[in-house]
């Protein structure tokens, strides 16, 4: 339905609904049938009797269009839009309820007790989440719980300018207020205010001196050159016009360094604020970024805020007074000319205006070309290896020739059409030239004017167009430094990890963690793990177990807090972990992963990482129990040695036994061992087993392990199968048992034994 | 077993909303999701018949080569779940503020959506066949830029 018609319908009450004429039966299916129009609107629940209502953006058909599901205690109705009832599925049939993940959107589906499966509603990703938040709602009534969900309704367009928004709850980029983003983004200045005030301060000192000299020429022209005489004013004009070169010279030198000063001074604060906020932001940010994108506002954004604050401000300062001081001076020389020469300035200002943002579009499309030539560049000259190997050089130059004449076409498109511009800017500027020889000359001949005055007025020409072509320009600047100004804005803003001032207490963990009906979907339209209930005991070594995607390092993550659970609650010690400070918790947890990352620098600093006050001996003695000693002293610089970018310069196995020692100099309460062993050969995987069986004694231990058997020393496992647990239990307890676990178990022996079978018939082949 | 082919297999729903295939009459596949291989590149070719494991029972060549009845049972599941929406016609789009704002007619009807970063959210899969991912990750797609009328290739053109 058009959203005009839907806008009509608001002001109607809403439909006392049918509560109980559909209810008969487990569902009713309706033909869509004329009925009283419904109030649209989406609620919180109890807001208007439905404990849930949710508009959803698709017809039945698919097409565009809104239908509405509501939720009451009884009941859960799909509603057309023109009130009628599509259908009814009473609350006490209900099994289950869930958002379909579908390809653009979802569905909301619900299991009835007698096995139907019922699609009732589809919508766009758009809507998917709070749709998924419905679903939960609707089994929380059916299992006769409490209703407790969040359906804060989303904000998708601005209230002001009825924009759709870059982000559902965002900010609108075009009403923010820019008076107050200046403001906030001034207050970079605030530090350096007595260098910003010599700035603008000399400033005017050079538009002030800008303006002297086309009044020597012309005192000049009148009382030396055209007279033949006077040669000691000469001398005098020429020492002042020397002198104020001079000071021009050094005002303008000393301006640059001040510049040089303040710009390297606010692009570092900037820079050091946005990182400093990023460092905090939650990791949900970095999921739906790419690091290229986050890195971009840390360089390209606070480049173009401080571009802005300090040649944007110092120069609007600098043009503003020199057009009105030279606008003042043709006046005041002479008005009817003044008015004559400055008459094509309207045209160049609105050529520079209509043109400017065509021009801005076409800029940024080359800038499109140019990432897609980059791409292309950098995808095949990292993987030149495969390239050969698979003898496509020719198709390969072929994809970089098509990205090359993309980028040739584009680009030229851009530069014929800023050329084009600039000269009928050039053109409309020369006109006011023309214009002073037609109007002055004449008036000189008539001796209305002194030639001296005339040379003044043509020389001021100069200084009055360059100010005007910058002033048509900077509204382009001005918005985009706005723009990232915004988006630095936003980081800083964004809500973060509860890290900094936080209360919370400070808990010394014994290491007891417990799981309290867990749900938990990065999307938050799609759970990855629901109704996930255990308890750890303090040093108790866990096993999580399951087939890829089935929750195992989303539980992982949850124990470590880089996520926090949708619903339910994480308890550490028996307190709700969102209670304990982060950092102090974060400090009480290790981890090591499958691919551990290392920082560039010195083994010793790497080990060292989570306690930089340790000595070399404790460094040395943690080396020792990850069984990563021996390899580190073979190298020629032992525990100086430097590992790399990511520690590119060390074997996996050696990475990995440093992070076993970073690992065990932390000492953890609660550790956490992700796949440590899945990707080294069997001699480094003993080493590895042994340095973890020194790493565990003593903490809770969370372990992955994509071969099973490694998993045998667990006090307990935990099967997960699609976000739920299915077993737990001990090795033989679960083997015994014979389910899950016991089939995932056979299914890796049968694929060991196909492998031993093939490498048996390639040895005998030899 | 007999081995499902486009002749011996019937699709139809039940229970309600549950699709389910059986073969020559021998057995049944009580629950079975359609899913394109190559929805994009490929579109109405290589439809796979998954199982709910998410293994695959059969792969339909075309949807074309089952009879009517089964073709519009699959139809109809297929319209539940791929939500893509092909662009018609570009009534707008513009620049601003880092990113585009569209307005378009697909198929399902006219539709505004926002795409941030051009680079990673307006995906070429050939020359002219362009899809955009919206912030909501929404997918519009333009199977052939050459289809589209005059005005709505400019605004591509003045874009991408």
């Amino acid at each position: 339905m058009p959203s005009k018609d839907f806008d009509k319908l608001r002001d109607f009450l809403p439909l006392s609904l049918r509560r109980n004429a559909f209810a008969q039966g487990v569902l009713c299916l309706l033909p869509v049938m004329k009925s009283e129009p419904l109030q649209p609107k989406e609620s919180e629940p109890n807001s208007t009797g439905a404990l849930i209502r949710l508009v959803a953006d698709l017809l039945e058909n698919g097409d565009y269009g809104q239908r509405v599901l509501e939720v009451d205690s009884d009941n859960v109705r799909i509603l057309e839009m023109n009130g009628a009832l599509s259908a009814t599925v009473p609350i006490a049939e209900i099994h289950n309820a869930r958002n379909e993940p579908v390809v653009g959107g979802g569905r909301l589906e619900i299991t009835t007790k007698n096995g139907e499966k019922l699609a009732l509603i589809s919508y766009t990703h758009t809507i998917a989440a709070r749709f998924s938040e419905a679903a939960r709602g609707i089994e929380q009534l059916a299992k006769g719980e409490e209703l407790l969900v969040n359906l804060k309704p989303q904000k998708t367009h601005c209230e002001k300018c009825k924009r759709l928004l870059p982000e559902v709850d965002g900010v609108c980029p075009a009403c923010v207020d820019r008076g107050k983003t200046l403001l906030r983004i001034a207050r970079f200045m605030l530090p350096y205010k007595y260098w910003a005030i010599a700035l603008a301060s000399l400033a005017f000192l050079t538009t002030v001196l800008n303006l002297v000299p086309p009044i020597l020429q012309g005192r000049l022209i009148d009382e030396v050159l055209q007279k033949h005489t006077n040669l000691p004013l000469l001398f005098q004009l020429i020492l002042i016009w020397v002198a104020i070169a001079l000071t021009s010279s050094l005002i303008n030198i000393t301006r640059d360094r001040i510049v040089a000063k303040l710009a390297g001074s606010i692009a570092a604060d900037l820079r050091a604020t946005v990182y400093r906020a990023i460092e905090f932001l939650q990791l949900t940010y970095f999921d739906k970024k790419q690091v290229g994108a986050i890195a971009s506002r840390v360089t390209t954004d606070t480049d173009r805020v401080w571009g802005f604050l300090v040649e944007g401000v110092p120069y609007f300062l600098l043009n503003g007074l020199m057009l009105i001081g030279v606008a003042a001076f043709l006046f005041w020389t002479n008005w009817f000319l003044a008015l004559c020469i400055l008459a094509p300035i309207p045209v160049i200002i609105t050529i520079a205006v209509r043109f400017w943002k065509p021009m801005t579009q076409m800029f940024y499309k080359v800038g499109q070309k140019w990432a897609r030539f980059y791409i292309h560049l950098n995808e095949s000259l990292n993987g030149i290896r495969v390239v050969k190997a698979f003898a496509k050089e020719d198709s390969e130059f072929d994809k970089f020739t098509r990205r090359n004449m993309e980028l040739r076409e584009a680009g030229v498109k851009a530069d014929s059409r800023w050329f084009t511009i600039f000269g009928g800017m050039i053109f409309f500027s020369s006109l006011g030239t023309i214009i002073c020889w037609l109007v002055g000359g004449a008036m000189v001949v008539r001796k209305e004017l002194t030639l001296g005055e005339f040379y003044r007025i043509h020389a001021y020409l100069a200084l009055i167009y360059g100010p005007i072509q910058w002033f048509a320009a900077v509204n382009n600047w001005f918005s985009r430094a706005m723009a990232g100004a915004d988006r630095i804005f936003e980081i800083i803003d964004m809500e973060k990890e509860a890290y900094l001032h936080d209360n919370g207490l400070k808990l010394d963990i014994k290491g007891e963690v417990t799981f309290e009906d867990v749900r938990f979907g990065y999307d938050k339209s799609n759970p990855v793990l629901r109704d996930i209930n255990f308890v750890a005991k303090p040093g108790e070594m866990i096993g999580l177990v399951g087939k890829s995607g089935a929750g195992k390092s989303t539980t992982i993550n949850l124990i470590a807090r880089f996520y926090e659970p949708d619903s339910g609650s994480i308890k550490i010690d028996g307190v709700d972990y969102r209670e304990i400070e982060l950092q102090h918790l974060r400090r009480q947890i290790g981890i090591v992963l499958q691919e551990p990352f290392l920082f560039n620098g010195t083994v010793a600093e790497n080990i060292a990482y989570g306690k930089s006050d340790a000595t070399m001996e404790e460094i040395v003695e943690a080396a020792r129990a990850a069984n990563a000693h021996n390899f580190i002293m073979m190298k020629p610089d032992g525990y100086d040695q430097m590992v790399g970018e990511r520690g590119a310069k060390l074997s996996g196995g050696e990475r990995q036994r440093v992070s076993i020692a970073r690992a065990i100099l932390h000492d953890p309460r609660i550790l956490i061992l992700d796949e440590a062993t899945s990707s080294v050969d069997v001699e480094t995987e003993k080493q590895i087993q042994e340095a973890i069986g020194r790493l565990v004694a003593g903490r809770t231990t969370f372990a992955i392990a994509h071969r099973l058997s490694t998993l045998r020393n667990a006090d307990r496992l935990i099967v997960l199968d699609r976000g739920k647990i299915v077993e737990v239990g001990t090795h033989e307890e679960l083997m015994e048992k014979k389910g899950v676990f016991h089939k995932l178990v056979e299914t890796q022996s049968e694929i060991q034994e196909i492998i031993g079978f093939d490498l048996g018939q390639a040895e005998a082949a030899k | 077993m007999t081995t499902p082919t486009p002749e011996n297999i019937r699709l139809f729903h039940e229970p309600r909303d549950v699709l389910r295939m059986t073969v020559n009459d021998e057995y049944s596949v009580v629950q079975v999701e359609p899913r394109w291989a190559a929805p994009l590149s490929h579109p109405g070719q290589l439809l796979g018949l998954m199982n709910s494991k998410g293994e695959e029972v059969m792969l339909l060549p075309k949807v074309a080569s089952l009879n009517v009845q089964n073709q519009e049972v699959i139809q109809r599941e297929l319209d539940r779940r791929y939500l893509t929406s092909t662009v018609h016609k570009i009534v707008s789009a513009k620049v601003e503020f880092g990113a585009t704002y569209w307005t378009v007619i697909t198929e399902r009807g006219q539709r505004d959506f926002v795409v941030q970063s051009l680079q990673e959210n307006a995906q070429w899969l050939g020359e002219r066949h362009l899809v955009f991912v919206d912030i909501d990750h929404n997918r519009f797609e333009v199977p052939d830029l050459d289809k589209l009328d005059p005005q709505s290739r400019k605004f591509i053109d003045s874009i991408l």
